[in-house]
């Protein structure tokens, strides 16, 4: 039985911005670095009220073991978040991880895709970087509400993951059939509309082995049935309100499609999406 | 660590090498926290999530909300029933056992003849438990819904049920109610011993859409918001029985269990501590001691109900 591998790290605060609308970047020097895997999330302690009891899970851009630096992009959204965008370089407290099963490589050969919706970026970033370092070819979908809350230079990054990013890329670096596409709801940048919108005109003209998605509920429900249609696999990482972060309280259930419930912190955050009850 | 005082206390028959216990539903079943601590060289007890003998479901999502100081939760008792339980989980308890922390089944159900059922196969499959902890807020479903031990009838009833099917020490996790009447009433149908106390019914409206922020009307406060409340009601209910009570609620240092221990109870579970500060238990064990040779004594026992009014 696993899950044991989860513990309690330090973290100091190495860089702490606002990169948009709401978002900000923060880098963090931590051990968890060594073991934490793309699509696994971590639970930060942040300073400041100690009213505040629970931890703020979140999940993670990149992780350099050998640096011992994670960077993280979070949404700024609610108390805690807040609190979190105020520490300030140096601040020290500690997170809980790393928490969750991760994205895993496509399982049949084939070009993978990518589907982003707000602030589902970073995990999809962690499985844009997970795939170049695999070799496995991916285009990508990346949605916002607006253009200023898209992120840069993350976004423009993916066109050339593996070289801009400093990441290992066995396919050796730029990819020229890679397709990266933006949808704003409001038109302000790329499609006007949803990233759904993008995506089933682009399976017509591609074929895919692999959807990695992760983004409002309304929008992986959504890329999850256009998947299936198809018959492509598709990997959905689920979001909830978590009490621990590590499999004690059994707060943060995910419906399941043959009945029951997982727990979307140690059965997930990642789950095929045909496990999943939309 | 060799301690000047004796920790080990005897909670109703389950011999604790020390009163730290963790409370149900917040501590998984162990396994989750041997990332942070030794969990079987550590604990006095462990007490493992509420199995009855089908699996449930649970609640749906959302089943938690934030609240100063406290959280607001309604799981609903998501368990894979005691097979799916033994089969899980069953090696590893067997396992905390050999390390000398005891392990304490908790037992759900919808009727009295769903506890039974519960008991029988926990006494069939689970050689391991050192007893079992009865919680008695579940839902009745032939009472619609009412707590199978709001009273202190019902909860006698319940006491009734499981008393005759186990030999191995059985408490009762009370709800936060009328805790003297009921103890006594519990005590009295054979209760080796007594936890409390569970959550304290609550409600977290989002006013904005006027729904609930969980996935039902009421649900069960925790945390260090409902502390004080949680030594009032061991101190009440230590008075009114004579078996062992095991203090819940809030318990999130070394001071917050004395206060339990000298309200009367003899043991305190830490609960939704685990779940923010995951490496809490040795801490405020190392605190608890500390506290006990700060006080002078050899034996932590004296301390117990040794509060002066």
């Amino acid at each position: 039985m696993a899950h044991t591998d989860v513990s309690e790290h330090r973290y100091t605060v190495l860089s702490n911005e606002p990169v948009a609308e709401g978002v900000n970047r923060l880098r963090i020097e931590s051990d968890v670095a060594r073991t934490i895997r793309p699509g696994q999330f971590m639970n930060l302690q942040v300073l400041g009220d100690a009213s505040h009891l629970l931890r703020i899970p979140l999940s993670f851009k990149r992780a350099d073991a050998e640096k011992n630096e994670v960077e993280l992009l979070f949404a700024v959204v609610g108390e805690g978040t807040q609190r979190l965008a105020k520490m300030a370089v140096g601040e020290s407290s500690t997170l809980v991880g790393p928490s969750g099963r991760g994205w895993w490589l496509p399982e049949r050969e084939g070009r993978a895709l990518l589907v982003a919706g707000g602030i589902g970026l970073p995990p999809v970033l962690a499985a844009a970087s997970m795939l170049a370092a695999a070799g496995v070819g991916f285009d990508a979908i990346i949605g916002a509400r607006t253009a200023s809350m898209l992120v840069h230079p993350d976004v423009d990054d993916v066109v050339g993951y593996g070289i801009a990013d400093g990441a290992a890329d066995a396919s050796g670096g730029y990819d020229p059939e890679r397709m990266v596409l933006v949808a704003t709801d409001d038109g302000t940048a790329g499609h006007a509309g949803f990233t759904t919108e993008i995506m089933s005109k682009l399976v017509e003209k591609r074929s895919y082995a692999q959807v990695y998605t992760c983004g409002p509920a309304v929008m992986m429900a959504g890329v999850a049935r256009l998947a299936s249609e198809r018959g492509v696999d598709c990997q959905v990482s689920m979001e909830r309100m978590m009490g621990c972060g590590f499999g004690a309280c059994s707060c943060c259930n995910v419906a399941l499609a043959k009945g029951g419930n997982a727990l979307c912190c140690q059965d997930g955050p990642v789950f095929d999406a045909q496990e999943v009850a939309w | 660590m060799v301690s000047s005082v004796n920790m080990a206390v005897d909670l109703g028959g389950i011999k604790m090498r020390n009163p730290l216990n963790t409370a149900s539903g917040t501590f998984g079943n162990g396994l989750q926290f041997e990332g942070f601590y030794d969990v079987g060289a550590t604990l006095g007890a462990i007490t493992c999530k509420g199995v009855a003998a089908e699996p449930w479901d649970g609640n749906p999502a959302p089943r938690l909300a934030e609240l100063p100081s406290a959280m607001l939760n309604s799981v609903g008792l998501q368990n894979p029933g005691v097979e799916g339980f033994v089969e899980r989980y069953g090696s590893y308890l067997t396992g905390l056992r050999e390390k000398g922390c005891q392990v304490i089944c908790q037992i759900a159900g919808h009727s009295l003849d769903e506890y039974r059922r519960a008991t029988e196969l926990f006494e069939e499959l689970a050689p391991f438990a050192s007893g079992f902890e009865v919680n008695i807020s579940c839902p009745n479903i032939a009472a619609g819904g009412a707590a199978m031990g709001g009273t202190p009838a019902a909860a006698s009833q319940v006491m009734e049920a499981v008393r005759p099917l186990t030999k191995r020490p059985v408490i009762v996790k009370m709800a936060p109610h009328d805790v003297a009447e009921i103890g006594r009433a519990l005590e009295a149908a054979g209760a080796d011993g007594l936890s409390l106390i569970n959550t304290i019914p609550g409600m977290a409206i989002d006013v904005h859409t006027r729904k609930s922020r969980v996935c039902r009307p009421t649900a069960g406060v925790s945390g260090p918001a409902i502390h004080a409340v949680a030594v009032r009601m061991v101190w009440e209910c230590a008075q009114a029985v004579s078996i062992p009570l095991c203090g819940i609620g809030g318990v999130a240092t070394g001071a917050d269990a004395a206060e339990m221990i000298l309200a009367g109870a003899t043991a305190v579970s830490i609960g939704t501590a685990n779940l923010y500060d995951p490496t809490c238990a040795p801490r405020i064990l190392a605190e608890l001691e500390d506290w006990a040779v700060e006080q002078g004594v050899s034996d932590i026992n004296e301390l117990i109900g040794a509060f002066e009014c």
